[in-house]
């Protein structure tokens, strides 16, 4: 069967329970809003197509379990992944302050090179805000990641997150080819089959090619 | 290349046990190709006496052909072996010879056993493991049984699987000692011949290769170690013809040329389909307790569950029971005074967080991240369910307050997710929140495990499901395996909130109520999931499905599955396993069975074990129950089947 997509793209959702991880996958994936969604148990995953500058990108994007206690488990799937998003919810200053723990267990667990973005989720409620927008932007220039707030409910840069980190991810790949190969490029094909063999482990294998 | 050398000598070495179909997994600096191909695992005594563990790709094994290329090799390998190296060594030969890994055993520091048994890891340097064997043909045991008389070990606490040698090379030491470890011969030897002919039954295929192994020593030491005891050679001899004899019984053996091809390929019975029956009707009920309302027929009563659920016009009365708020044999008017005490107990327990300030939250984290947990999840528990549907559902309140109340009674658990949905369908039916809450508390106790901090329990009942599956349906285990599901971490959700987002509101009653009458074994829950597994299997192999697709598949089925068909398929897998002749106590043991004590067989076991060795050779039709005949005196049947049940008042009940 002939592939749909250039690539895909494994993606992860992390945070407290009840941040909104599972409300920003259903957004970006059925663009809709349920407000009594209910709470994830274990580990499930959806496909969204995405077009970036001419690819097709499919990602794959895994959604855990925020309860502390069931890490030990939702970690095993961190394996493989491409891109991590760390969602706090804006209206809970706890979830915030977990995000530090949450880049520690990336650390332990993901490959080196995973693509991060930060998520302050559910700004559509400002009146119950405890964290601000500058405390994120703060952290997110502390870590060096990229930051944004987003909101399940009203759709707000919902889609901007998922492509911005979809698109970091192409171009940190597209650079790793040109440099392990640095003849002049006259197909991007050939230079990611060469990858493929030449690292069969490595995250980059799991970019399909149509 | 005709004069001999130096290496004739050095390469005097004998075979002491070799294991085939061993695949090289991984082995530090070693060249790729090597890794994924299959060889023979072997102890080599060297010429110098020394011991090493040895593997050899299998490539290598043709050239070097006086080992056959089965199973069975240790046969060939009893008596000394010699290979000339030096005679016509192609250089094909000697870059193969070069691809053999040894490990000397006086070096070896640790090895493990893990995947099911059949991955070995071996280590001659702390901390690191540097190569890793996967036994393609049955599992590690035999080789790890072998290994361990030629090095003293110990395991270690934190680890089960992981062995320390503590004396590597026993028999360089005192040969007597070293056979007192062998731990043959010794006592009676009678007794050693016939527990071992007894074990043989059970485990015809490991008991055959201990028995040899310990043979081969006796073979090559003569009997200088038998430090005059009286020869042994006729009951060496006895034992081989009635191992070989029985094994012949359960084997099929193909002779191909000059070797015996071999293979033990234990089947499971075949399936009854068991059929279920009615639920427990309220003339049922009732027919069944005393005049002021004792139950009388406990086990019968929990036999019809089991067969048929509870009526729903009753379930309200009858979960009491089965969850452990209830006690059976207690009076309708004992069971008056007990609820006027269990409800003033709950209220004072929903006092002390209820007359908690807000000076006191501020105070007090552990229970404010407790609070918030049950906040977040009350608000996504089966809304779309009429019972808690709609904004400011007065029941949703009621949820709360129990799971805030369960938090003051049990505190260090405190609210784990997925309780929540434990509790949903309680309070629907009970209606009531002390009835709910006390429910609550013992459905809990029964799954408190689920909920630990570490998720050892989680982890420990993947475990067993994977050691389950393994035994009832090999074939898709090892399609798991292979595809890096082999944890079954895609049945977490099942096993946390036992199936509750797999089945409607309807069907999880029926579900529960089976499953918390503890029949017909322990851990039955884990047969359904095998149950369910089971009928995916076709899917999964034919299309053969990979990590993502499998959790993907086992997500999607929620549902879709039909709770009758499972529990009965879940009933006839629990038939075929426990009638299996090749049943394993690590089986017996998740299933609640008492273990077979290998060492000791009893006359019954025998009697037992040798009927389930003649139904195997049998037609193998409906015989599936015949092994438990003579164990149980109201043993009935139903529709052809023999099933156990507790009085004959019940049986005319459930007919
Ligand atoms: N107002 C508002 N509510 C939101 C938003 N996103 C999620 N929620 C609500 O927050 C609650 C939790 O959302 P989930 O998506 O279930 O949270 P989660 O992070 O997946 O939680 P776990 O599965 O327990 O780890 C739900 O009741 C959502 O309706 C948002 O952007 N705005
Ligand atoms: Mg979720």
């Amino acid at each position: 069967m002939a592939k749909t997509y250039d690539y895909l793209f494994k993606l992860l959702l992390i945070g407290d329970s009840g941040v909104g991880k599972t409300s920003i996958l259903f957004r970006f994936s059925e663009d809709a809003f349920n407000i009594s969604f209910i709470s994830t148990i274990g580990i499930d995953f959806k496909i969204r197509t995405i077009d970036l500058d001419g690819k097709k990108v499919k990602l794959q994007i895994w959604d855990t379990a925020g309860q502390e206690r069931f890490r030990t488990i939702t970690t095993a799937y961190y394996r493989g992944s491409m891109g991590i998003m760390l969602v706090y919810d804006v209206t809970n200053e706890k979830s915030f302050e977990n995000i530090k723990n949450w880049i520690r267990n990336i650390e332990e667990n993901a490959s080196a090179d995973v693509e991060k973005m930060i998520l302050g989720n559910k700004c559509d409620l400002d009146s119950k805000r405890q964290v601000s927008k500058e405390r994120g932007e703060q952290l997110a220039i502390e870590y060096q990641i990229k930051f944004v707030e987003t909101s399940a409910k009203d759709s707000l840069n919902v889609e901007y997150a998922f492509f911005t980190l979809a698109r970091d991810i192409k171009a940190k790949m597209e650079k790793k080819q040109e440099a392990s190969n640095p003849a002049p490029r006259t197909g991007g094909h050939q230079l990611r089959a060469n990858e493929q063999q030449r690292k069969p482990t490595s995250w980059l294998s799991r970019c399909s090619l149509l | 290349m005709s004069s001999s050398s130096v290496d004739e000598i050095t390469e005097q070495t004998k075979d002491l046990f070799t294991q085939d179909g061993v695949l090289l997994k991984a082995a530090m600096g070693r060249m790729v190709q090597d890794l994924n191909s299959i060889g023979m695992l072997c102890i080599v005594q060297n010429g110098d006496g020394t011991k090493c563990i040895e593997w050899r790709p299998n490539d290598l094994i043709t050239i070097d052909s006086d080992t056959q290329d089965q199973e069975w090799a240790v046969v060939n390998t009893i008596g000394r072996r010699q290979r000339t190296l030096s005679g016509n060594m192609t250089s094909d030969y000697a870059t193969a010879r070069a691809r053999i890994i040894k490990i000397p055993l006086e070096d070896l520091k640790t090895f493990r056993v893990t995947r099911n048994n059949q991955q070995m890891q071996f280590s001659t340097k702390p901390g690191v493991w540097q190569t890793t064997f996967y036994f393609q043909h049955g599992n590690a045991e035999i080789f790890v049984a072998y290994l361990k008389n030629h090095v003293k070990t110990a395991k270690t606490r934190h680890d089960r699987n992981t062995y320390v040698v503590v004396e590597p090379n026993i028999e360089t030491q005192v040969l007597n000692r070293s056979f007192a470890e062998l731990d043959i011969f010794t006592e009676n030897t009678t007794d050693v011949v016939w527990n071992l002919v007894s074990n043989f039954k059970q485990r015809p295929y490991e008991t055959t290769m201990e028995a040899f192994s310990k043979l081969t020593d006796i073979v090559y030491y003569g009997n200088e170690g038998m430090n005059g005891k009286r020869d042994v050679s006729e009951e060496v001899a006895d034992l081989l013809t009635k191992s070989m004899s029985a094994l012949e019984d359960s084997t099929t053996v193909t002779r191909t040329g000059e070797y015996e091809v071999v293979s033990v390929k234990p089947t499971l019975p075949p399936r009854p389909c068991i059929p279920r029956g009615t639920p427990l009707s309220t003339e049922k009920w009732e027919g069944l307790q005393d005049t002021e309302g004792r139950v009388t027929e406990v086990e019968g009563v929990k036999q019809l569950i089991f067969r048929g659920g509870v009526a729903h016009s009753i379930r309200q009365s009858v979960w009491k029971y089965l969850l452990d708020y209830y006690p059976w044999r207690m009076t309708h008017s004992e069971l008056r005074s007990l609820q006027r005490k269990r409800t003033e107990e709950y209220f004072s327990m929903k006092l002390q967080w209820r007359s908690m300030t807000d000076g006191q939250e501020a105070r007090f984290s552990e229970y404010r991240d407790r609070k918030s947990l049950v906040e977040k999840d009350v608000n996504r528990t089966d809304r779309t369910h009429p019972f808690f549907a709609g904004d400011n559902n007065p029941n949703l309140i009621v949820l709360q307050d129990i799971l805030m109340t369960y938090v003051m009674y049990n505190f260090d658990l405190g609210y784990v997710q997925g309780m929540s949905d434990i509790l949903a369908p309680l309070l629907l039916l009970m209606g009531n929140e002390v009835d709910s809450f006390w429910c609550f508390v013992g459905f809990m106790d029964k799954i408190a495990s689920n909920f630990d901090m570490d998720q050892a329990g989680m982890k420990h009942q993947l475990l067993q499901l994977q050691q389950l599956l393994l035994f009832a349906s090999p074939e898709l285990a090892q399609h798991l395996q292979q595809k890096d599901s082999g944890n079954m971490y895609f049945c977490f959700r099942w096993l946390l909130v036992w199936f509750k987002r797999e089945f409607s509101h309807r069907d999880i009653m029926r579900l529960w109520e089976v499953l918390w009458t503890g029949l017909p074994c322990s851990n039955f829950h884990l047969l359904v999931c095998v149950a369910i597994l089971d009928a995916e299997k076709d899917i999964f192999i034919s299309k053969d499905y990979g990590f993502t697709e499998i959790l993907k598949h086992v997500n999607d089925l929620s549902m879709c599955l039909d709770v009758d068909r499972i529990l009965s398929s879940a009933e006839g897998i629990y038939h075929q396993v426990v009638s299996a002749p090749h049943l394993t106590d690590q089986i017996r043991i998740i299933l609640g069975i008492p273990p077979l004590n290998t060492t000791t067989s009893t006359s019954s076991d025998e009697a037992t074990t040798s009927q389930s060795v003649q139904q195997a050779n049998g037609t193998g039709d409906g015989s599936a129950e015949a092994a438990e005949r003579d164990m149980e005196e109201d043993t009935l049947e139903y529709d052809g089947i023999q099933i156990k049940i507790v009085t004959k008042t019940v049986w005319a009940l459930l007919a």
